[in-house]
Protein backbone atom coordinates (compact mmCIF):
# COMPACT_ATOMS: atom_id res chain seq x y z
CA UNK A 1 0.00 0.00 0.00
CA UNK A 2 1.55 3.14 -0.72
CA UNK A 3 2.35 5.59 1.97
CA UNK A 4 -0.42 8.80 1.65
CA UNK A 5 2.51 11.22 2.50
CA UNK A 6 4.85 9.71 -0.80
CA UNK A 7 3.98 12.44 -2.79
CA UNK A 8 4.09 15.88 -0.13
CA UNK A 9 7.45 14.08 0.53
CA UNK A 10 8.77 13.98 -2.67
CA UNK A 11 7.34 17.65 -2.97
CA UNK A 12 10.71 19.23 -3.14
CA UNK A 13 12.52 16.96 -5.13
CA UNK A 14 10.32 17.01 -7.66
CA UNK A 15 10.14 20.63 -7.84
CA UNK A 16 13.96 20.80 -7.90
CA UNK A 17 14.32 18.35 -10.74
CA UNK A 18 11.48 20.25 -12.49
CA UNK A 19 13.43 23.90 -11.56
CA UNK A 20 16.47 21.94 -12.91
CA UNK A 21 14.78 20.40 -16.57
CA UNK A 22 13.49 24.02 -17.16
CA UNK A 23 16.78 26.03 -16.84
CA UNK A 24 18.80 23.66 -18.26
CA UNK A 25 16.53 24.07 -21.51
CA UNK A 26 16.54 27.87 -21.10
CA UNK A 27 20.55 27.77 -20.42
CA UNK A 28 21.00 25.85 -23.86
CA UNK A 29 18.94 28.25 -25.50
CA UNK A 30 20.61 31.57 -24.23
CA UNK A 31 23.93 30.47 -24.33
CA UNK A 32 23.86 29.01 -27.79
CA UNK A 33 22.11 32.46 -29.01
CA UNK A 34 25.43 34.32 -26.73
CA UNK A 35 27.92 32.65 -28.00
CA UNK A 36 26.33 33.32 -31.72
CA UNK A 37 26.52 37.04 -31.07
CA UNK A 38 30.18 36.69 -29.46
CA UNK A 39 31.18 35.01 -32.58
CA UNK A 40 29.70 37.09 -34.79
CA UNK A 41 31.49 39.83 -32.66
CA UNK A 42 34.83 38.03 -32.64
CA UNK A 43 34.55 37.20 -36.40
CA UNK A 44 33.71 40.26 -37.22
CA UNK A 45 36.83 42.13 -35.10
CA UNK A 46 39.20 39.65 -36.76
CA UNK A 47 37.57 39.84 -40.34
CA UNK A 48 37.94 43.61 -39.90
CA UNK A 49 41.94 43.57 -38.89
CA UNK A 50 42.83 41.30 -41.74
CA UNK A 51 41.02 42.79 -44.10
CA UNK A 52 43.15 46.34 -42.88
CA UNK A 53 46.48 44.87 -43.26
CA UNK A 54 44.98 43.34 -46.29
CA UNK A 55 44.37 46.67 -47.74
CA UNK A 56 47.61 48.20 -46.28
CA UNK A 57 49.80 45.02 -48.37
CA UNK A 58 48.17 45.65 -51.17
CA UNK A 59 48.62 49.26 -51.27
CA UNK A 60 52.54 48.61 -50.73
CA UNK A 61 52.54 46.00 -53.14
CA UNK A 62 50.97 48.50 -55.85
CA UNK A 63 53.16 50.89 -54.98
CA UNK A 64 56.48 48.32 -55.18
CA UNK A 65 54.65 47.39 -59.21
CA UNK A 66 55.08 51.02 -60.34
CA UNK A 67 58.58 51.67 -58.56
CA UNK A 68 60.25 48.35 -57.45
CA UNK A 69 62.81 50.55 -55.60
CA UNK A 70 60.57 52.56 -53.38
CA UNK A 71 61.08 50.75 -50.37
CA UNK A 72 64.07 49.25 -48.90
CA UNK A 73 64.75 45.45 -49.48
CA UNK A 74 63.89 44.84 -45.77
CA UNK A 75 60.81 46.55 -46.02
CA UNK A 76 59.92 44.41 -49.00
CA UNK A 77 60.43 41.05 -47.14
CA UNK A 78 58.60 42.47 -44.46
CA UNK A 79 55.66 42.86 -46.96
CA UNK A 80 56.07 39.78 -48.15
CA UNK A 81 55.55 38.17 -44.93
CA UNK A 82 52.57 40.21 -44.07
CA UNK A 83 51.02 38.83 -47.66
CA UNK A 84 51.87 35.15 -46.96
CA UNK A 85 50.58 35.67 -43.00
CA UNK A 86 47.26 36.87 -44.11
CA UNK A 87 46.54 34.33 -46.49
CA UNK A 88 47.85 31.29 -44.11
CA UNK A 89 45.10 32.79 -41.77
CA UNK A 90 42.72 30.31 -40.58
CA UNK A 91 39.71 32.50 -41.64
CA UNK A 92 37.30 29.47 -41.40
CA UNK A 93 39.28 27.03 -38.95
CA UNK A 94 38.80 29.58 -35.72
CA UNK A 95 39.99 26.60 -33.24
CA UNK A 96 43.33 26.06 -35.26
CA UNK A 97 45.87 26.94 -32.59
CA UNK A 98 47.69 28.88 -34.98
CA UNK A 99 45.43 31.79 -35.03
CA UNK A 100 46.99 33.89 -32.38
CA UNK A 101 50.64 33.33 -33.45
CA UNK A 102 49.73 34.44 -36.94
CA UNK A 103 47.81 37.64 -35.73
CA UNK A 104 50.55 38.69 -33.30
CA UNK A 105 53.33 38.28 -35.86
CA UNK A 106 50.92 40.06 -38.34
CA UNK A 107 50.84 42.64 -35.63
CA UNK A 108 54.41 42.98 -35.59
CA UNK A 109 55.37 42.91 -39.23
CA UNK A 110 52.65 45.85 -39.60
CA UNK A 111 54.75 47.69 -37.24
CA UNK A 112 58.18 47.47 -38.26
CA UNK A 113 56.57 48.60 -41.87
CA UNK A 114 55.37 51.37 -40.35
CA UNK A 115 57.81 52.26 -38.44
CA UNK A 116 60.59 51.73 -41.52
CA UNK A 117 58.70 54.04 -44.09
CA UNK A 118 57.72 56.62 -41.26
CA UNK A 119 54.09 56.24 -41.84
CA UNK A 120 51.66 56.21 -38.53
CA UNK A 121 48.61 54.61 -39.51
CA UNK A 122 46.85 52.96 -36.47
CA UNK A 123 44.40 49.91 -36.85
CA UNK A 124 42.04 51.31 -34.07
CA UNK A 125 39.61 48.17 -34.39
CA UNK A 126 41.59 46.04 -31.46
CA UNK A 127 41.68 47.60 -28.40
CA UNK A 128 45.38 48.80 -27.42
CA UNK A 129 47.35 46.58 -24.64
CA UNK A 130 48.82 50.87 -23.43
CA UNK A 131 45.13 51.70 -22.23
CA UNK A 132 45.30 49.64 -19.37
CA UNK A 133 47.12 51.62 -16.17
CA UNK A 134 48.34 54.65 -18.44
CA UNK A 135 49.55 56.76 -15.30
CA UNK A 136 52.29 54.47 -14.10
CA UNK A 137 55.68 55.57 -14.50
CA UNK A 138 58.79 54.23 -12.88
CA UNK B 1 93.86 45.86 -7.52
CA UNK B 2 96.57 45.62 -4.91
CA UNK B 3 96.21 49.27 -3.24
CA UNK B 4 92.44 48.84 -3.11
CA UNK B 5 93.23 46.33 -0.23
CA UNK B 6 94.71 48.49 1.66
CA UNK B 7 92.11 51.27 2.15
CA UNK B 8 90.68 54.09 -0.17
CA UNK B 9 88.29 56.84 -0.71
CA UNK B 10 85.49 57.68 -2.82
CA UNK B 11 85.97 61.62 -2.57
CA UNK B 12 83.42 64.14 -4.37
CA UNK B 13 84.70 66.32 -6.95
CA UNK B 14 82.00 68.32 -7.75
CA UNK B 15 78.08 68.47 -7.69
CA UNK B 16 76.25 69.58 -11.09
CA UNK B 17 72.90 71.33 -10.76
CA UNK B 18 70.68 72.55 -13.57
CA UNK B 19 67.98 70.14 -14.28
CA UNK B 20 64.67 70.70 -12.40
CA UNK B 21 63.83 67.25 -11.54
CA UNK B 22 64.79 64.09 -10.87
CA UNK B 23 67.90 62.66 -12.99
CA UNK B 24 67.18 59.16 -14.18
CA UNK B 25 70.44 58.47 -16.42
CA UNK B 26 73.93 59.88 -17.79
CA UNK B 27 76.36 58.64 -20.18
CA UNK B 28 80.24 59.30 -20.68
CA UNK B 29 81.42 60.41 -23.96
CA UNK B 30 83.94 57.22 -24.76
CA UNK B 31 85.84 59.91 -27.55
CA UNK B 32 86.40 62.04 -24.16
CA UNK B 33 89.00 61.52 -21.49
CA UNK B 34 92.28 61.30 -23.36
CA UNK B 35 94.71 63.18 -25.62
CA UNK B 36 93.76 66.24 -23.82
CA UNK B 37 89.81 65.90 -24.99
CA UNK B 38 88.08 67.27 -22.27
CA UNK B 39 85.60 64.99 -20.23
CA UNK B 40 82.45 64.78 -21.16
CA UNK B 41 79.01 63.14 -20.38
CA UNK B 42 75.64 63.44 -21.22
CA UNK B 43 72.61 63.39 -18.20
CA UNK B 44 68.93 62.82 -18.81
CA UNK B 45 66.00 64.09 -16.49
CA UNK B 46 62.30 63.36 -16.20
CA UNK B 47 62.43 67.52 -17.06
CA UNK B 48 62.20 66.20 -20.57
CA UNK B 49 65.78 67.65 -21.27
CA UNK B 50 69.22 66.07 -22.09
CA UNK B 51 72.67 68.02 -21.06
CA UNK B 52 75.73 67.94 -22.14
CA UNK B 53 78.75 68.48 -19.01
CA UNK B 54 82.16 69.85 -20.35
CA UNK B 55 84.95 69.82 -18.21
CA UNK B 56 86.97 72.73 -18.54
CA UNK B 57 90.87 72.01 -18.63
CA UNK B 58 92.32 74.47 -16.52
CA UNK B 59 89.52 74.41 -13.79
CA UNK B 60 89.20 71.12 -14.12
CA UNK B 61 85.65 71.52 -13.33
CA UNK B 62 82.68 70.59 -15.47
CA UNK B 63 80.07 73.57 -17.09
CA UNK B 64 77.12 72.56 -18.69
CA UNK B 65 78.09 72.73 -22.57
CA UNK B 66 74.12 72.49 -23.87
CA UNK B 67 70.77 71.60 -23.13
CA UNK B 68 69.32 69.81 -25.76
CA UNK B 69 65.27 70.37 -25.00
CA UNK B 70 61.95 70.95 -27.04
CA UNK B 71 62.63 67.35 -29.15
CA UNK B 72 60.97 64.86 -26.34
CA UNK B 73 57.45 65.67 -24.64
CA UNK B 74 58.35 63.74 -21.55
CA UNK B 75 60.52 62.11 -19.65
CA UNK B 76 64.03 61.13 -20.94
CA UNK B 77 64.67 57.64 -19.30
CA UNK B 78 67.76 57.03 -21.22
CA UNK B 79 71.02 57.96 -23.16
CA UNK B 80 74.13 56.25 -24.69
CA UNK B 81 76.54 57.60 -26.70
CA UNK B 82 77.61 55.85 -30.29
CA UNK B 83 81.67 54.33 -29.92
CA UNK B 84 83.13 57.06 -31.99
CA UNK B 85 80.99 59.90 -29.33
CA UNK B 86 79.68 61.43 -32.84
CA UNK B 87 75.86 60.21 -31.69
CA UNK B 88 74.19 60.54 -28.60
CA UNK B 89 70.84 57.92 -28.89
CA UNK B 90 68.25 60.05 -26.03
CA UNK B 91 64.83 57.21 -24.88
CA UNK B 92 61.67 58.99 -23.49
CA UNK B 93 58.45 58.57 -22.37
CA UNK B 94 57.13 60.03 -25.11
CA UNK B 95 58.02 56.29 -27.30
CA UNK B 96 60.30 58.00 -29.59
CA UNK B 97 64.01 57.46 -29.22
CA UNK B 98 66.33 60.71 -30.63
CA UNK B 99 69.66 60.50 -32.10
CA UNK B 100 71.63 63.73 -31.51
CA UNK B 101 74.90 64.90 -33.67
CA UNK B 102 77.10 66.78 -32.96
CA UNK B 103 78.02 69.78 -35.48
CA UNK B 104 80.61 71.89 -33.92
CA UNK B 105 79.50 72.14 -30.90
CA UNK B 106 76.29 72.43 -31.41
CA UNK B 107 73.64 69.21 -31.03
CA UNK B 108 71.33 68.45 -33.83
CA UNK B 109 68.56 66.02 -33.51
CA UNK B 110 68.96 64.00 -36.77
CA UNK B 111 66.50 61.79 -36.21
CA UNK B 112 63.59 60.26 -34.34
CA UNK B 113 63.31 56.24 -34.22
CA UNK B 114 59.52 56.15 -33.57
CA UNK B 115 57.68 52.08 -33.14
CA UNK B 116 57.55 51.57 -29.45
CA UNK B 117 53.62 52.06 -28.76
CA UNK B 118 54.66 53.85 -25.10
CA UNK B 119 57.60 54.93 -23.11
CA UNK B 120 61.25 53.71 -24.25
CA UNK B 121 62.76 52.87 -21.31
CA UNK B 122 66.52 52.30 -22.36
CA UNK B 123 68.70 52.70 -25.70
CA UNK B 124 72.16 51.01 -26.43
CA UNK B 125 75.01 50.76 -29.22
CA UNK B 126 76.66 47.86 -30.72
CA UNK B 127 80.77 47.94 -30.30
CA UNK B 128 80.97 48.99 -33.91
CA UNK B 129 78.28 51.16 -33.88
CA UNK B 130 75.90 50.19 -36.48
CA UNK B 131 73.37 48.80 -34.74
CA UNK B 132 70.92 50.33 -32.01
CA UNK B 133 68.46 48.61 -29.55
CA UNK B 134 65.83 49.73 -27.91
CA UNK B 135 63.13 48.22 -25.51
CA UNK B 136 60.32 49.75 -23.41
CA UNK B 137 56.76 49.49 -21.34
CA UNK B 138 55.45 47.71 -24.40
CA UNK B 139 57.34 44.00 -23.59
CA UNK B 140 59.48 44.60 -26.74
CA UNK B 141 62.89 44.80 -27.55
CA UNK B 142 63.44 47.06 -30.98
CA UNK B 143 66.78 46.50 -32.95
CA UNK B 144 67.48 49.06 -35.55
CA UNK B 145 70.74 49.34 -38.87
CA UNK B 146 72.32 52.48 -38.76
CA UNK B 147 72.30 53.64 -42.44
CA UNK B 148 73.79 56.22 -44.62
CA UNK B 149 72.64 59.74 -44.06
CA UNK B 150 71.66 59.12 -39.94
CA UNK B 151 69.08 56.69 -41.20
CA UNK B 152 67.75 54.11 -38.97
CA UNK B 153 65.97 50.78 -40.28
CA UNK B 154 63.86 48.58 -37.94
CA UNK B 155 65.60 44.86 -37.92
CA UNK B 156 63.75 43.12 -36.05
CA UNK B 157 61.09 43.38 -33.10
CA UNK B 158 61.86 40.95 -30.29
CA UNK B 159 59.02 39.69 -28.44
CA UNK B 160 59.77 37.29 -25.15
CA UNK B 161 59.62 39.11 -21.77
CA UNK B 162 56.59 38.83 -20.46
CA UNK B 163 56.75 42.73 -18.66
CA UNK B 164 58.46 46.05 -19.14
CA UNK B 165 61.67 45.97 -20.32
CA UNK B 166 64.12 47.89 -18.53
CA UNK B 167 67.00 48.02 -19.93
CA UNK B 168 68.75 46.54 -22.93
CA UNK B 169 72.15 46.34 -23.50
CA UNK B 170 75.24 45.34 -25.58
CA UNK B 171 77.99 42.70 -25.61
CA UNK B 172 81.30 44.70 -25.35
CA UNK B 173 82.71 43.32 -28.21
CA UNK B 174 80.03 40.52 -30.20
CA UNK B 175 77.04 41.14 -31.20
CA UNK B 176 74.56 39.40 -28.75
CA UNK B 177 72.47 41.59 -27.04
CA UNK B 178 70.97 41.56 -23.43
CA UNK B 179 67.81 43.16 -21.79
CA UNK B 180 66.31 42.84 -18.59
CA UNK B 181 62.84 43.06 -17.11
CA UNK B 182 60.37 43.86 -14.61
CA UNK B 183 59.81 40.06 -15.35
CA UNK B 184 62.66 39.39 -13.12
CA UNK B 185 64.75 37.94 -16.17
CA UNK B 186 67.59 38.76 -18.20
CA UNK B 187 66.76 37.50 -22.18
CA UNK B 188 70.22 36.86 -24.33
CA UNK B 189 69.08 37.70 -28.15
CA UNK B 190 71.63 37.04 -31.08
CA UNK B 191 71.04 36.99 -34.96
CA UNK B 192 70.89 32.95 -35.91
CA UNK B 193 70.94 33.48 -39.08
CA UNK B 194 71.83 35.99 -42.05
CA UNK B 195 68.67 37.38 -42.57
CA UNK B 196 67.39 38.88 -39.70
CA UNK B 197 66.56 36.24 -37.46
CA UNK B 198 66.93 37.76 -34.31
CA UNK B 199 65.94 34.91 -31.57
CA UNK B 200 66.06 34.51 -27.96
CA UNK B 201 69.17 32.15 -27.14
CA UNK B 202 68.83 32.19 -23.29
CA UNK B 203 66.66 33.22 -20.51
CA UNK B 204 68.28 33.69 -17.19
CA UNK B 205 65.34 32.96 -14.72
CA UNK B 206 64.60 32.13 -11.33
CA UNK B 207 65.20 28.53 -12.68
CA UNK B 208 69.01 28.95 -12.94
CA UNK B 209 69.46 31.03 -9.77
CA UNK B 210 68.15 33.93 -11.11
CA UNK B 211 66.57 37.49 -9.70
CA UNK B 212 63.36 36.85 -7.34
CA UNK B 213 62.34 40.23 -8.65
CA UNK B 214 62.94 43.09 -11.23
CA UNK B 215 66.29 43.41 -12.54
CA UNK B 216 67.22 47.40 -13.45
CA UNK B 217 70.14 46.82 -14.69
CA UNK B 218 73.38 45.01 -15.86
CA UNK B 219 77.12 45.65 -16.96
CA UNK B 220 80.08 43.69 -18.68
CA UNK B 221 83.53 43.61 -17.52
CA UNK B 222 86.36 44.45 -20.28
CA UNK B 223 86.61 41.26 -22.00
CA UNK B 224 82.94 40.49 -22.10
CA UNK B 225 82.98 37.14 -20.18
CA UNK B 226 81.65 38.16 -16.59
CA UNK B 227 78.40 40.19 -16.01
CA UNK B 228 76.86 41.69 -13.34
CA UNK B 229 73.29 42.06 -12.91
CA UNK B 230 71.43 44.68 -9.98
CA UNK B 231 67.60 43.83 -8.71
CA UNK B 232 64.83 44.76 -6.88
CA UNK B 233 65.74 41.76 -5.06
CA UNK B 234 68.17 43.68 -3.15
CA UNK B 235 71.03 41.59 -4.78
CA UNK B 236 74.32 42.00 -6.94
CA UNK B 237 74.63 38.96 -9.11
CA UNK B 238 77.52 37.48 -11.32
CA UNK B 239 77.09 35.39 -14.72
CA UNK B 240 79.92 34.16 -16.28
CA UNK B 241 80.43 32.07 -19.67
CA UNK B 242 82.87 30.20 -20.70
CA UNK B 243 85.42 32.80 -23.26
CA UNK B 244 87.39 30.63 -25.82
CA UNK B 245 83.73 29.15 -27.12
CA UNK B 246 82.39 32.72 -26.96
CA UNK B 247 85.34 33.74 -29.29
CA UNK B 248 85.06 30.76 -31.50
CA UNK B 249 82.22 32.21 -32.33
CA UNK B 250 80.80 28.66 -33.85
CA UNK B 251 78.39 27.87 -31.32
CA UNK B 252 76.78 30.29 -28.34
CA UNK B 253 78.12 29.78 -25.33
CA UNK B 254 75.57 30.06 -22.17
CA UNK B 255 75.83 32.32 -18.98
CA UNK B 256 75.58 30.80 -16.18
CA UNK B 257 75.07 31.89 -12.51
CA UNK B 258 78.43 32.32 -10.49
CA UNK B 259 77.77 33.80 -7.30
CA UNK B 260 75.30 36.14 -5.79
CA UNK B 261 76.15 39.61 -3.48
CA UNK B 262 73.56 39.46 -0.71
CA UNK B 263 73.45 41.37 2.53
CA UNK B 264 74.88 44.55 1.12
CA UNK B 265 71.68 46.35 0.45
CA UNK B 266 68.71 46.93 1.85
CA UNK B 267 66.85 48.74 -0.88
CA UNK B 268 66.12 48.53 -4.56
CA UNK B 269 69.92 48.41 -6.78
CA UNK B 270 68.74 50.60 -9.53
CA UNK B 271 72.50 50.83 -11.16
CA UNK B 272 75.61 48.78 -11.89
CA UNK B 273 78.82 49.23 -13.68
CA UNK B 274 82.40 47.60 -14.39
CA UNK B 275 85.38 49.61 -14.57
CA UNK B 276 87.65 48.94 -16.45
CA UNK B 277 89.95 48.05 -13.40
CA UNK B 278 87.42 45.83 -12.44
CA UNK B 279 85.88 47.70 -10.02
CA UNK B 280 82.16 47.56 -9.57
CA UNK B 281 79.77 50.15 -8.34
CA UNK B 282 76.01 50.21 -7.19
CA UNK B 283 73.86 53.20 -7.17
CA UNK B 284 70.68 52.38 -5.00
CA UNK B 285 67.51 53.32 -3.27
CA UNK B 286 69.20 53.93 -0.31
CA UNK B 287 70.82 56.90 -1.48
CA UNK B 288 74.62 55.03 -0.77
CA UNK B 289 77.07 54.23 -3.41
CA UNK B 290 78.83 51.06 -2.64
CA UNK B 291 82.05 50.11 -4.34
CA UNK B 292 83.18 45.98 -5.07
CA UNK B 293 86.53 44.16 -5.58
CA UNK B 294 87.05 40.69 -6.43
CA UNK B 295 88.61 39.11 -3.27
CA UNK B 296 92.04 37.80 -3.49
CA UNK B 297 91.87 35.40 -0.93
CA UNK B 298 88.79 33.21 -2.16
CA UNK B 299 90.65 31.02 -4.03
CA UNK B 300 92.96 30.55 -1.01
CA UNK B 301 89.94 29.91 1.64
CA UNK B 302 87.06 29.39 -0.69
CA UNK B 303 85.81 32.98 0.89
CA UNK B 304 83.03 35.20 -1.29
CA UNK B 305 84.92 35.83 -4.13
CA UNK B 306 83.74 39.87 -4.58
CA UNK B 307 84.06 41.92 -1.32
CA UNK B 308 83.13 45.25 -0.72
CA UNK B 309 85.38 47.88 -0.88
CA UNK B 310 83.76 50.38 0.29
CA UNK B 311 80.34 52.27 0.74
CA UNK B 312 79.58 56.18 0.55
CA UNK B 313 77.22 56.44 2.70
CA UNK B 314 74.34 59.57 1.81
CA UNK B 315 76.28 60.06 -1.59
CA UNK B 316 72.79 62.13 -2.27
CA UNK B 317 69.87 62.91 -1.03
CA UNK B 318 67.61 60.64 -2.69
CA UNK B 319 67.39 57.37 -4.51
CA UNK B 320 70.63 57.31 -6.91
CA UNK B 321 69.11 56.36 -10.74
CA UNK B 322 72.46 55.39 -12.36
CA UNK B 323 76.31 55.10 -11.59
CA UNK B 324 78.64 55.75 -14.42
CA UNK B 325 83.09 54.74 -14.47
CA UNK B 326 84.64 57.47 -16.77
CA UNK B 327 86.80 56.25 -19.72
CA UNK B 328 90.33 57.82 -19.83
CA UNK B 329 92.65 57.29 -17.43
CA UNK B 330 91.09 58.89 -13.95
CA UNK B 331 89.23 56.96 -11.70
CA UNK B 332 85.96 59.23 -12.00
CA UNK B 333 82.39 58.08 -10.95
CA UNK B 334 79.63 59.85 -12.00
CA UNK B 335 76.17 59.17 -10.46
CA UNK B 336 72.50 60.70 -10.93
CA UNK B 337 69.96 61.27 -8.75
CA UNK B 338 66.36 61.63 -7.46
CA UNK B 339 67.35 64.41 -6.38
CA UNK B 340 68.14 66.12 -9.97
CA UNK B 341 71.77 66.71 -9.05
CA UNK B 342 75.22 64.55 -10.97
CA UNK B 343 77.71 64.13 -8.80
CA UNK B 344 81.30 63.42 -10.03
CA UNK B 345 83.30 61.28 -7.55
CA UNK B 346 87.21 60.26 -7.78
CA UNK B 347 88.12 57.29 -6.07
CA UNK B 348 91.67 57.96 -4.27
CA UNK B 349 93.88 55.12 -2.89
CA UNK B 350 94.75 56.39 0.67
Amino acid sequence: MADIFDSSLNLEETHFKEGYDEGYKDGLITGKDESKQVGLKVGFEVGEELGFYRGCVNVWSSALHVDPNCFSSRVKISIKQMDELIEKYPVLDPENLQVQEIMDSLRLKFKMVCSSLHVKIDYDGYPKSSSDAKDIEF
Amino acid sequence: MENFNEGCELKEFQTLEGHSDRVWSLAWNPATGHSGIPYVFASCSGDKTVRIWEQNLSTGLWGCKAVLDETHTRTVRSCAWSPSGKLLATASFDATTAIWENVGGDFECVSTLEGHENEVKSVSWNASGSLLATCGRDKSVWIWEVQPGNEFECVSVLQGHTQDVKMVQWHPTMDILFSCSYDNSIKVWADEGDSDDWQCIQTLGESNNGHTSTVWALSFNTSGDKMFTCSDDLTLKLWETDSRRMQSGNEFAPWRHLCTLTGYHDRTIFSVHWSREGIIASGAADDCIRLFVENNESLVDGGPLYKLLLKKEKAHNMDINSVQWSPGEKRLLASASDDGTIKVWELLSL
